[in-house]
This record gives C-alpha cells, sequence and structure tokens, in this order.
C-alpha cells in the first residue's frame, strides 16, 4: 500500500465569510489544493483551542482558523474573541514546540475567494516543505 | 516576632472567632507525620484551634477548600497569606464563593520552604477582614527569581528542542488531575477531562493525550492564573508545569501591558473581554 505523502490540513472556516467565500471559489471553478478539509463553524469564534489540539493530536499536519474580517462579523463581536484567543494560543503551541508555520489565522471575507485560493495554496506549500 | 509568636496569636484568634461565633469553622494548617509537611485543616472548635499551626512548612493554600461549603451555616474563616488571598479574589470573580460568607484572617508571610515561593509576588494579603499581625515592611515580595524564569528557560531553546523537553515532560505524566484539584483558579463543577463521551480528552494513558491534557490545562487556567504554584507542588511527579501557564500570563503582558490576575475581586480577565485595536498578527 502506497503511504499518503500528502500533509493533511484542517480548516475551520466561518459560515458567514471564509466558507462562502470558499464557495464562491468553487463556483469560480478556481483550483487550489485538494489537501486541505474544509470544517463549517457558525462562527470563527466557536473554534475552541481545544479542536486545533485535537487536530493535531489525531494526525493533521497543519490546522486553520479563519473569519470575518474584524468589524464584520455576523454576531457583531466574535471574531474580536477570536483574535484574542488566538493570539494567545499561537504563542503557547510554538512555546510546545509545534512549529508557529503549521498553525494560521486569517481573515477572509465573502467576496475573497482569490484570497482563501491563495491563502491555502500557500499554507499548503509551506507545510509541504515542513514535512508531514 | 517569630514563628512560635505567630502561632500563639492564631491559636487565640482563631480560638475566639469561633466561641463568639463570628465564623463557623476556620481554615489553616495542621502538623502531619512528615516533619516538613503540613496539611490543611478545618478548625472547628477551640480544641481544634490548638492543632493549628504556623511555620516554614504552612505551604498548601488555603482558598480552594471553601469551595465545597457553597451554603456555609454562618461565615467560613480563613487564614489568607498573599497568595491565599489572590485565590479569594479570582474565587470571587469567579462566582465561586460569595465575599459576605468569608471571613478573612490575613497572614503576613515570610516566605515558605517551597520553590511555589520563589517567584512570589505578594507576601502579603491584598484582601482581608482583619490582620494579625504587621508585615514587614522591608519587601512586599520574596524574589528569589525573576517572575517568568520558568517559561524562559524554555523559550531559550529552539523548536524541536522544546518539542523533545515537553515530550519528555509528559511522557512521565501520570493524569492523576492533581494540578486540576489543587488549582484554585479550576472549579468547574463538571471537568472537560471527566466528560468521556465528547471525547474532549482521551482516555488512553500516552504522552500525546497527556500533552494535549497539559496545554489545555494551561489554557483553561490561562489569563485567570495567579502564579501561586500549587499545581507543581502538588504533582506527585514533580513535572514543571507553572512555566506552562505563565507562558500564558506573558503573553498577555506582551500584548496588554501590566497584568496579574487575583488583585482585585472585580478585575475582568484578559480573554473575557476584547478591544477593537487589539494588536493583530493576522491577515
Amino acid at each position: 500500500m502506497a503511504i499518503d505523502s500528502e500533509p493533511k490540513i484542517v480548516a475551520f472556516c466561518c459560515n458567514w465569510c471564509t466558507y462562502t467565500g470558499a464557495d464562491l471559489a468553487g463556483l469560480n471553478r478556481m483550483k487550489y489544493p485538494e489537501n486541505v478539509r474544509v470544517i463549517r463553524v457558525p462562527c470563527s469564534g466557536r473554534v475552541n483551542p481545544q479542536f486545533i489540539l485535537r487536530a493535531f493530536r489525531r494526525g493533521a499536519d497543519g490546522v486553520m482558523v479563519c473569519g470575518c474580517h474584524p468589524g464584520d462579523c455576523h454576531y457583531s463581536t466574535g471574531n474580536y474573541f477570536t483574535r484574542r484567543r488566538f493570539m494567545l494560543m499561537r504563542e503557547l503551541l510554538e512555546f510546545n514546540g509545534i512549529d508557529p508555520r503549521r498553525f494560521h489565522a486569517r481573515w477572509i471575507s465573502g467576496s475573497e475567494a482569490a484570497k482563501f485560493r491563495d491563502t491555502v495554496t500557500e499554507v499548503t506549500e509551506m507545510i509541504r516543505g515542513l514535512g508531514k | 516576632m517569630t514563628y512560635a509568636e505567630k502561632q500563639r496569636l492564631m491559636r487565640d484568634r482563631a480560638a475566639a472567632l469561633i466561641e463568639d461565633g463570628i465564623v463557623a469553622y476556620i481554615i489553616g494548617w495542621r502538623e502531619t507525620r512528615f516533619p516538613d509537611k503540613t496539611a490543611v485543616f478545618f478548625a472547628r472548635d477551640k480544641d481544634d484551634a490548638e492543632r493549628l499551626v504556623w511555620n516554614e512548612y504552612a505551604v498548601p493554600l488555603t482558598a480552594k477548600y471553601m469551595t465545597g461549603d457553597r451554603w456555609p451555616d454562618g461565615k467560613i474563616g480563613v487564614f489568607a497569606r498573599g497568595c491565599d488571598s489572590k485565590a479569594i479574589n479570582r474565587l470571587i470573580s469567579d462566582n465561586q464563593i460569595e465575599r459576605e460568607n468569608v471571613y478573612i484572617i490575613g497572614l503576613p508571610c515570610e516566605g515558605k520552604s517551597d520553590d511555589r515561593c520563589l517567584t512570589c509576588r505578594q507576601k502579603d494579603p491584598v484582601a482581608y477582614d482583619e490582620l494579625l499581625w504587621e508585615p514587614d515592611s522591608a519587601s512586599p515580595t520574596v524574589a528569589g527569581r525573576g517572575r517568568f524564569f520558568r517559561t524562559e528557560e524554555v523559550e531559550a531553546l529552539g523548536t524541536q528542542e522544546r518539542f523533545d523537553y515537553w515530550e519528555d515532560v509528559y511522557s512521565r505524566c501520570i493524569r492523576c488531575y492533581a494540578c486540576r484539584n489543587i488549582c484554585p483558579v479550576c472549579t468547574c463543577r463538571e471537568c472537560y477531562v471527566d466528560m468521556h463521551r465528547t471525547g474532549f480528552q482521551g482516555k488512553r494513558q500516552d504522552t500525546a493525550e497527556n500533552r494535549v491534557f497539559g496545554v489545555t490545562r494551561a489554557f483553561h487556567v490561562g489569563d485567570r492564573c495567579i502564579e501561586c504554584g500549587e499545581c507543581e507542588r502538588a504533582c506527585p511527579m514533580g513535572l514543571p508545569i507553572l512555566g506552562q501557564t505563565q507562558k500564558i500570563i506573558k503573553t498577555v503582558e506582551r500584548l496588554a501591558g501590566d497584568y496579574e490576575s487575583g488583585m482585585s475581586p472585580d478585575k475582568e480577565n484578559f480573554l473575557g473581554k476584547f478591544d477593537k485595536d487589539d494588536k493583530d498578527a493576522f491577515m
């Protein structure tokens, strides 16, 4: 059996912005690496830092958290909490010896299909360089 | 004043408070069968008060023990040093106890013979109903080492070395959850590790699961940590885990300026609020 050498990337995408952005990328027939597994969440504020740990624990090579730009949150303030939370989480992961390039948090709006494609491509290439 | 004199004061005051009905009982320390260890003790009458001790081994935190009695018959008396008083403030702001149910007898501390006191920043109680003796004005802290020396030792390593360092630490963890049980900030009625059906915490005994627990615990305590170091003291494997939570405090300080949890009962914590102008390393 061939060993799968492609990295797996888990992306938590907010329902109102990034998920729509990813949808738009599909509608526009944009091509992006299939390494990314999109998980839809109601808001980036829904993402418990534990989801990140669980993803890494279960073998993900990279994790992304994507949400609306600050000020654009569907629930007004959700992503402001996300921002604080993951500023801390990023440092804590780095402190625990997880390469910071394996964890990304990005703001991608519903109309930024190209940004979604570029981000996913960039992150995949970065992680491919780091190795599984 | 010597330890013996202070201990005399403590016992007399405890007996008087119980006899006068000001408190229902008092939480302090007693001797154990080990000469260099004390245990937390609930004094309920005059005879119990004679068993209270105050010496360099009176290390355990008394505050957490109040959380077991939510509807006390009268006030809970508690002997509190700097760390205990910070824990009490924390418990009040976390809605675990009510200020009017507590009678705090402040004990300005000398610094005890335990590693957790190495980075003590607050020997003297920050909240109390009475002080049993005057604080030593020479220094408000024990200040053996820099506040974040535990964190900085690990930060000095490279990424892979840090990974190996924690791999080594958590390979010895037996996941007894003593660090959680002793922590004055870990007050959830049902902890995530006990929710076996959610699968948040795997039950397998291996290093990876231990690491998930270690990081999660640090994050749950995170910005509310009062840096008392009880987690390290309680750890039967002697694991250096305070540096993990202090890393979060250190990051909060870098993002938002001076930060110390538990200094007042109404202080909001960092993750419970936000600022629209927060620094943003994302894109």
